[in-house]
C-alpha cells in the first residue's frame, strides 16, 4: 500500500515556517536542529504515531520523545501544525507565561518528556516503554536524539540498558545533522571515531567514514541508516523498526542542519540563533520554494523499467512518475496496475502515478493496491461527483489525490471546492499520449493563472507540470508557481540520469534565488537584498546571488 | 550508644517494605544500579523479576529510566548508595524527576532511597561519605526528604510514601543502628515526633543522631538541664510548628546530623526558627569538611573527631543556653 507523502510533506512544510515565525518572534532559539528534524518528527506524527491531539492524554496513545530538547520549536511546530493547540500560539514561544517554554515542557499539549538537559531522553523512553511492556500495552515510544547529544555518556548507559532488556516498543530516530552548538561533530567531538588533526572535510558525504551505525551495532541495536529528509525511507524505516522483535531499533537518519534555507543549510552559526525579522519573511518564502523533480520512466527504456527505476534512484530523483495509459484516453497503451505492482518493490521512492485512462474510478482500487503513493486522473472523464468520490476514496486509503487537466482544458470550476484538501494538480503542458513532444508556450501562462486560481482556493499542494520540460525551461515553469516537474526524454532520455536531475536542479536553484531577490528588492530594496546575501557562508554563493541580483535589476 | 539496646538494619527493613508494597500494587517498580544485594531491593525482584530493572552502574540511566516508568504510570522505588544518588544524578533527579509537573502532579511519581549516607559508611573513607545530600535535595523544588532514624522509621516511610503521590528522597545509614521507635510508630511525612519532654534546651536530631540525641539528654539530666528531644525525620517539608513550639517553649535549640552543617537538616531549622521565633540555634555536624576512612570498630572516633557524639550535643546545649540568656 502507499502512503500520502504529498501530505507530510505539506505538513511538515507547514511546520518548518512555524519554526521560523516563532524563533524570530522569540529572538531565540535553536531554527537549526528544528529544521533538520522537521521530516522526522512530521513524519512521526503525521503517519505511524497513534494519537489525538483533542486527548493529549488517551491512555493509549503513543509516545514522542523529543530527547534533543532545544530544537522545541520544531516540536511545537509540529504538534500545533496536527491540532494540539492554535496555530497562533506558537508566537508565543519562550515568552512569559507561554505554555511553549524555551525546552519541551508538560505545560504544551502533546510534549511528553520535558527535555533540554541533554543524553536523559533515552533513558527515560526506555522507562516508558518498559512499563507499557510490564502492562502488556501496546503504546509505542519515538525517540528522537541528537547526534551532539550522544557526546552525553548516558546516552550509551540507555544504549546498554535497552540492548539488555530487549526494549522493542520503541523506535529511536537520530537527527544525524553532523552539527553541534560550537562547531561540526566530528571537530568538537567525533561519532564517527576520526582524531584531532583528521581531515573532517568529507564527514558528511564520503559513507565510508561513517561509523556511528557500528557504535549502535557494536551496542548491540538493530541500526538502520538513511536519509532522514525523504519521508519515504523515514516511513519504512519506522516500520522496519516496528516489525524487529527482541531488539532496539535506531533509526541513524542523516539530515542537513537548517534544511530548507540555504543560508542556513549546513552552517553550524544557526544552530542557536533567531533569524533577524527583516530577514523571516524571505525565509518563509523558501520554505515555500521547496520543488521536486520526477523522471518519467516511459521516457527510459521500456522494456527495462526496472533498470529504470534504478537509473531514478541513481539519479537523486524524488518521485517516479508513471504514466499510465489505456489506448482509449489516449491512442497510446503503457503499462497498468500490474506492472505498478511488479515494479513496487524495488525502490521506496514515491510512485506518482498519472492515471490517462478512462473511467478512472472503475481502476482506482488497482492502482490503490498495486503501491502508487499519489493517484492523479483527469478532469476530462470526471466530473464534481466522480472526482469527489475517487478523492475521498484515495484519501480514506492514504494515498494522494490529483487532477489532471489536458492542454486545451481549463480547471474547472468544480475542482476549486476540492482546492483545500487536493494534494496534487497537473498542467499537461503536452498533448498527453505521445512523446517527443516540445513544450508549449501558453503552459507558462496556463500554470500561472491555475496556481492564482487555486492559492485563492485555498490550495496546499503542488502544480506538477507534465510534458517538455528541460533544464532550459524549468526554471520559468517554477517562477510560474510549478513545485514538481516531470523529466521526460531531458532525463529518462540521457545517459546519464544524475546529471540531467542535476541540470534540472541547477536551474531550479537559480530561478528560486532570483524569485527571493525579487522579493527582497520588493520588501527592502538593494540593502535587504545585499544583507540577505551576505548571509550565505560561502564565497561562491554569494557571488552568484550578486550576478543573479545585477541581472534582475535588484542591486 | 547504649551497648543493651536493640539493634536494628535499616536496608533489610526497606526490602522488606518494598515487597510487601510490590504485593499489594502492580504498579510498584524497582530499580537498582548494581547495588541490589547490598540495598536489599534484591528480594522485591526475586519475588517480582518482571518489575525489576538492574541498570547497572549508571546512576543517570538509574534515575532517568525511574522516571519514565514513573510517567507512564508506575511507582518507581530507584535506589543505590547516598554517595551516588544525588552524586552522580543532580541533574537528572532536578530535570527529569523533581520539574515534570501538569496540574497537581508537582515532579514524578520517584522514590529515590539510598543508603550509606554520611561518615558512619566508615572504610570506603571520604570519596564515599555522603555529607552533602539533604543540602543538594532540599533546594530543589518538588523534592522531598526524609532522614529515618532507625529500621521501625524505614519500614514507616517506605510506606508513607508509597502511599503519596511525587518525588521523595530518603536517605539511610549502613550500619545497624539502635531501635529508638516504638513498633506501633506511626511516621506522616512533614511531621516531627517529640522523643523526649524538655523545658530547658530542644535537641533536633534526624537519622542516627536520635540516639545520640537521647543520650545527651540523659547526661543533661543528670545535670538538671530539661533537654526536649525530637526527631526531624522530615527535613521537608519540615514541621515548622513543632520547632517553633520547641523554640517558644525552651529558648534554644541544637540540631545535629550526620552531614555537613552548611544546609542540612540545622541549617532548615535555623531558617525555620529565625522566621517564626528567634532563638539560639547550634548546630553540630561535619563542618565544611570530608570525612575518612575507618575500620567499624573506628567509627566512634570517626564520629567524636567530627563532633557527633552524646558528649558534644550535650556540651552544645550549654553554649546554647549560655548564648540564650
Amino acid at each position: 500500500m502507499g502512503a500520502n507523502y504529498s501530505k507530510i510533506r505539506r505538513c511538515v512544510r507547514r511546520a518548518r515556517k512555524l519554526v521560523i515565525k516563532s524563533t524570530t518572534l522569540a529572538g531565540s532559539g535553536h531554527p537549526g536542529g528544528s529544521l533538520s528534524m522537521a521530516e522526522i518528527v512530521g513524519t512521526i506524527i503525521f503517519s505511524h504515531m497513534r494519537h489525538d491531539p483533542s486527548r493529549p492524554l488517551w491512555e493509549d496513545r503513543d509516545r514522542l520523545v523529543l530527547s534533543k530538547g532545544h530544537a522545541a520549536p520544531g516540536l511545537y511546530s509540529n504538534l500545533a501544525v496536527a491540532g494540539y493547540f492554535e496555530e497562533s500560539e506558537i508566537s508565543t514561544l519562550r515568552k512569559f507565561g507561554s505554555r511553549l517554554q524555551g525546552h519541551p515542557d508538560w505545560k504544551c499539549p502533546g510534549v511528553e518528556f520535558c527535555g533540554g538537559s541533554l543524553g536523559i531522553g533515552l533513558s527515560f523512553s526506555i522507562g516508558v516503554a518498559l512499563g507499557a511492556r510490564m502492562d502488556s500495552h501496546d503504546t509505542h515510544t519515538y525517540t528522537v536524539i541528537g547526534d551532539g547529544e550522544s557526546d552525553e555518556g548516558q546516552v550509551w548507559e540507555a544504549a546498554m540498558t535497552a540492548a539488555k532488556y530487549g526494549v522493542d516498543n520503541l523506535t529511536v530516530v537520530m537527527d544525524r545533522n553532523f552539527i553541534q552548538q560550537d562547531s561540526y561533530t566530528e571537530h568538537v567531538m567525533p561519532l564517527d571515531g576520526g582524531s584531532v588533526g583528521t581531515d573532517v572535510s568529507k564527514s558528511r558525504s564520503d559513507k565510508s567514514l561513517w561509523r556511528t551505525g557500528d557504535k549502535w551495532r557494536a551496542f548491540g541495536w538493530n541500526v538502520l541508516e538513511i536519509d532522514g529528509h525523504k519521508i519515504e525511507q523515514l516511513s519504512d524505516a519506522i516500520r522496519r523498526s516496528k516489525a524487529a522483535h527482541g531488539v532496539p531499533t535506531i533509526i541513524i537518519a542523516r539530515t542537513i542542519k537548517g534544511n530548507g534555507v540555504e543560508h542556513m543549510a549546513d552552517n553550524p552559526a544557526w544552530h542557536g540563533k533567531a533569524p533577524d525579522p527583516s530577514i523571516a519573511p524571505l525565509v518563509s518564502d523558501e520554505l515555500e520554494s521547496q520543488a521536486m523533480i520526477a523522471p518519467s520512466i516511459i521516457a527510459g527504456d521500456m522494456t527495462d523499467l526496472a533498470g529504470e527505476i534504478r537509473r531514478c534512484e541513481e539519479g537523486g530523483a524524488d518521485y517516479v512518475h508513471l504514466d499510465v495509459m489505456d489506448g482509449r484516453f489516449v491512442p497510446a497503451t503503457t503499462f497498468g496496475a500490474a506492472k505498478i505492482a511488479e515494479l513496487r518493490p524495488l525502490t521506496l521512492l514515491p510512485f506518482d502515478a498519472h492515471l490517462m485512462i478512462n473511467d478512472p474510478l472503475d481502476h482506482l482500487a488497482e492502482y490503490v493496491d498495486a503501491g502508487a503513493d499519489i493517484i492523479t486522473v483527469h478532469a476530462e472523464v470526471c466530473d464534481e461527483s466522480s472526482f469527489g468520490e475517487i478523492h475521498d476514496s484515495l484519501h480514506s486509503s492514504g494515498v494522494g489525490a490529483g487532477l489532471a487537466i489536458n492542454p486545451a482544458t481549463e480547471l474547472p470550476e468544480w475542482a476549486m471546492r476540492f482546492a483545500g484538501t487536493l494534494d496534487q494538480v497537473i498542467v499537461m503542458s503536452v498533448e498527453p499520449g505521445k512523446s517527443g513532444q516540445k513544450y508549449i508556450e501558453s503552459s507558462h501562462e496556463k500554470t500561472r493563472s491555475v496556481c492564482e486560481r487555486l492559492t485563492k482556493g485555498g490550495f496546499g499542494g503542488d502544480v506538477e507540470v507534465d510534458g517538455g520540460v528541460t533544464p532550459g525551461n524549468v526554471g520559468a515553469c517554477f517562477e510560474d508557481g510549478a513545485r514538481i516537474f516531470v523529466g521526460g526524454g531531458a532525463i529518462m532520455g540521457q545517459p546519464d540520469t544524475r546529471r540531467a536531475v542535476d541540470a534540472f536542479a541547477a536551474s531550479i536553484t537559480r530561478a528560486r534565488r532570483t524569485r527571493l531577490l525579487v522579493r527582497a528588492g520588493r520588501l527592502g530594496g538593494g540593502e535587504l537584498a545585499s544583507k540577505w546575501i551576505s548571509l550565505h557562508k560561502n564565497e561562491q554563493t554569494r557571488d552568484e546571488l550578486t550576478k543573479l541580483a545585477e541581472g534582475a535589476g535588484v542591486l | 550508644m547504649s551497648g543493651e539496646q536493640a539493634m536494628g538494619d535499616m536496608r533489610t527493613a526497606y526490602g522488606s517494605a518494598l515487597v510487601e508494597l510490590g504485593r499489594k500494587s502492580d504498579s510498584v517498580v524497582v530499580l537498582g544500579a548494581d547495588t541490589t544485594d547490598s540495598l536489599k531491593t534484591a528480594a522485591f525482584g526475586k519475588e517480582f523479576p518482571d518489575r525489576f530493572i538492574n541498570v547497572g552502574i549508571a546512576e543517570a540511566n538509574l534515575v532517568s529510566v525511574g522516571a519514565g516508568l514513573a510517567a507512564y504510570g508506575k511507582t518507581a522505588f530507584v535506589s543505590t548508595y547516598a554517595i551516588f544518588l544525588p552524586g552522580r544524578a543532580v541533574d537528572q533527579i532536578r530535570n527529569a524527576v523533581a520539574y515534570p509537573t501538569r496540574g497537581q502532579k508537582r515532579g514524578l511519581d520517584v522514590k529515590i532511597i539510598v543508603s550509606h549516607g554520611g561518615l558512619t559508611v566508615g572504610a570506603d573513607g571520604g570519596s564515599h561519605q555522603q555529607l552533602e545530600d539533604i543540602a543538594i535535595i532540599r533546594a530543589i523544588p518538588h523534592m522531598r526528604v526524609l532522614i529515618p532514624a532507625d529500621s521501625v522509621a524505614v519500614t514507616g516511610l517506605t510506606r508513607a510514601i508509597a502511599a503519596e503521590y511525587g518525588p521523595f528522597y530518603m536517605r539511610m545509614a549502613r550500619s545497624k543502628v539502635p531501635i529508638v521507635h516504638a513498633k506501633s510508630q506511626e511516621f506522616e511525612v512533614g511531621g516531627a515526633i517529640t522523643m523526649r519532654e524538655g523545658s530547658d534546651c530542644t535537641i533536633a536530631a534526624c537519622g542516627i543522631t536520635v540516639s545520640m540525641a537521647l543520650e545527651a539528654a540523659r547526661l543533661l539530666a543528670a545535670d538538671g538541664i530539661s533537654a526536649r528531644v525530637l526527631d526531624v525525620f522530615s527535613v521537608k517539608p519540615l514541621d515548622t510548628a513543632t520547632i517553633e513550639s520547641a523554640a517558644r517553649e525552651t529558648g534554644c535549640i541544637v540540631t545535629c546530623e550526620e552531614h555537613s552543617v552548611l544546609g542540612g537538616m540545622g541549617s532548615a531549622v535555623a531558617e525555620a526558627v529565625g522566621e517564626s521565633h528567634p532563638v539560639p540555634v547550634h548546630r553540630v555536624g561535619v563542618n565544611d569538611a570530608f570525612g575518612e576512612s575507618c575500620r567499624d570498630a573506628e567509627i566512634p572516633s570517626l564520629l567524636e573527631k567530627h563532633g557527633i557524639t552524646p558528649v558534644n550535643i550535650a556540651d552544645t546545649v550549654r553554649k546554647a543556653r549560655k548564648s540564650a540568656r
